[in-house]
């Protein structure tokens, strides 16, 4: 089991903290480096108030890359829609951050639910699955061939070397992120990892890798190399005293929850069979009575708790197949900068090992 | 986060009142429903909700337009005009006001539902290659929209959120949350068009449609539930809510 850090780079109103939410991110970026985290992922966003600021992702990785050693920078993931990110410009940036990070990218590709970016940029509901496809087809290509030339349906180009080529090699992991039932099918057919973004139950999960696993056995890889990897998103607030942690960690999921649930998805306004469900990204906070109103308490597998509740929710992801968890660990800056830091060297000192391999 | 700012006691003055929450669910089997969504400017969104609601990113005005060619009280049109909002993390469309043309099925779905509807005509009409939707009183547009070149979409691509209907009810003044059922059994989208939008007379004064989303038509039946819900408009939904089904 790895584990790694993902930022969505929330900014709680009225709006004029980024610099100070950037710069918290960063040092858990450093510590976690520190600490033996694996990977720090940086979504991209657009327009999407409050929830995400990460609009230049690519930029905040740099900063990272430049203020880490070992971290791997999980560029995760990139919109492959022509009207936000052409995808010249998204080969090259990500070759870019590769080489500037001395080879530690890895590189998610995603089309965007929300009809706040989609509409926006008013890029075409329909057309986004088909944009996404022929990227992951053609980023491959420009990062590893000379020169390359394509004649395509979202976009063409006459031969040119894309540079700089990446310092991996073939280039780096690629990865899809899967918010919808059915998108593990579309990264196993390709040959690139499953990056979960949205929280799962235990059972969906199980569901999904087992499917994953099953497909990506007979996949045609659109890359150089198959990534086969399976990550889920968690939430992580860890306490020595488990009543703290959860009573800090569902205000933080809570916020998570409220901020996400207000994003306006294309499912919601748009007739499209191009998006089937609203890609909600956070579980609510489970009611004790079921129903709204009810006192709330932390929904199955999150890792909000003291160290051995987390221990055990880990246990149970690594048991159905997962091979890395990704957590959030913060949202909006509810909990204060020491508390996420204090949260992070718990975690570390107190669940990692339980998880080093012998 | 975004809060709606309405006064619940201001928004009062022009809701229905609800009889009880006790009510049969009512299919009606043949219903044609012209849905159109529009982006509007955002300066003033949280005026337009009560506390217990948050509006959208970007704020979207939804109108619907449904013949019901039959029911216990004849057959009727009812047009209503709803904001895009979320009542803690779920998807609904806030009512500001509506129309319907046969008396006795506006008193059944206030009473009922918690439907705030006026009396006025409506007229929703389909050709090859617009289905436009007209709503009028005294001789006055009140509404003119339509969708243009309709093509097939299937049935599961249109989607339905949930009314909060603000109603006087036997707890007090509540959002009573409506969640019908639609069984499509056909369905189309087109480009958006709005010809004609008094804001005002649809109680949403500060509502300037701006920028066109989407527009569809499905036919099917569609079954007015039993309540499960209503909430407290005045706070949160996550405290706000109670159970009355």
């Amino acid at each position: 089991m790895k584990f790694g850090i993902f930022f969505e780079l929330s900014v709680p109103r009225p709006l004029t903290g980024e610099r100070e939410v950037f710069e918290n991110a960063l040092a858990q970026a450093r510590l976690a480096d520190a600490l033996g985290f694996e990977t720090a992922w940086a979504v991209e966003h657009h327009f999407l108030e409050e929830y995400s600021h990460s609009s230049a992702p690519e930029l905040f990785l740099t900063a990272v890359a430049m203020q880490t050693r070992r971290i791997r920078v999980g560029h995760g993931a990139v919109v492959c829609v022509p009207e936000i990110n052409h995808p010249i410009r998204v080969a090259e940036r990500a070759a870019f951050l590769d080489v500037l990070s001395g080879g530690r990218l890895e590189f998610g590709t995603a089309r965007s639910s929300t009809w706040t970016e989609i509409g926006g940029f008013e890029a075409d509901p329909d057309a986004t699955k088909k944009d996404w496809d022929e990227y992951v087809r053609v980023l491959p290509r420009m990062w590893k061939e000379p020169r390359f030339a394509h004649q395509g349906r979202c976009f063409s180009m006459p031969e040119r070397a894309v540079l700089p080529k990446p310092l991996q090699r073939p280039h780096p992991p690629m990865w899809v992120t899967v918010t919808s039932p059915g998108t593990e099918l579309d990264a196993a057919e390709r040959g690139l990892g499953c990056l979960g973004v949205a929280a799962a139950s235990f059972a969906e999960q199980e569901r999904r890798t087992r499917e994953y696993h099953h497909r990506i056995r007979s996949c045609e890889p659109v890359g150089g190399t198959v990534n086969d990897r399976v990550s889920t998103l968690n939430f992580l607030y860890c306490h020595e005293e488990a009543k703290i942690a959860a009573e800090r960690g569902l205000r933080f999921l809570g916020t998570f929850a409220m901020l996400n649930a207000h994003l306006l998805f294309t499912r919601e306004v748009y007739p499209t069979s191009a998006y089937q469900s609203l890609a909600n990204l956070a579980p609510a906070p489970s009611r004790s009575g079921g129903a709204p109103g009810d006192a709330p308490r932390v929904p199955d597998g999150l890792c909000l708790g003291d160290p051995e509740q987390i221990v055990r929710a880990v246990k149970r992801w690594e048991s159905i197949g997962v091979d890395e968890i990704n957590f959030l660990l913060n949202a909006s800056e509810v909990l204060p900068q020491q508390q996420v830091l204090d949260s992070l060297q718990l975690f570390a000192r107190e669940v990692m090992p339980a998880f080093r391999p012998c | 986060m975004l809060i709606g700012s309405a006064d619940p006691q201001a928004l009062a003055a022009h809701v229905a009142t609800l009889q009880g929450f006790d009510g049969e669910p009512q299919k009606l089997p043949c219903v044609e429903t012209l849905q159109l969504a529009f982006e509007f400017e955002s300066a003033g969104m949280e005026a337009l909700l009560p506390p217990a609601l948050h509006p959208t990113l970007p704020p979207v005005v939804t109108w619907l337009v449904q013949r019901v060619d039959s029911s216990p009280w004849g057959s009727f049109q009812l047009a209503q005009c709803r904001i895009e909002c979320r009542s803690g993390l779920r998807p609904r469309g806030f009512l500001r006001a509506g129309a319907i043309d046969n008396p006795e099925a506006g008193v059944q779905l206030a009473a009922r539902w918690g439907y705030s509807l006026r009396g006025a005509e409506i007229r929703l009409d389909r050709a090859y290659d617009r289905i436009r939707a007209l709503v009028s009183s005294g001789g006055r547009t009140l509404l003119d929209l339509e969708l243009r070149d309709p093509a097939p979409v299937r049935g599961e691509d249109v989607f339905y959120v949930a009314s909060m209907n603000l109603a006087h009810t036997p707890r007090g003044l509540r959002l009573v949350q409506v969640d019908p059922e639609f069984e499509v059994e056909r369905a189309e989208r087109g480009r958006p068009v709005l010809r004609h939008f008094e804001a005002a007379e649809w109680n949403a004064g500060g509502v300037r449609p701006r920028h066109p989303v989407s527009a569809s038509f499905t036919l099917g039946a569609v079954t007015l539930p039993a309540l499960r819900y209503v909430c407290r408009p005045d706070v949160l939904a996550f405290e706000g809510s109670e159970r009355v089904g």
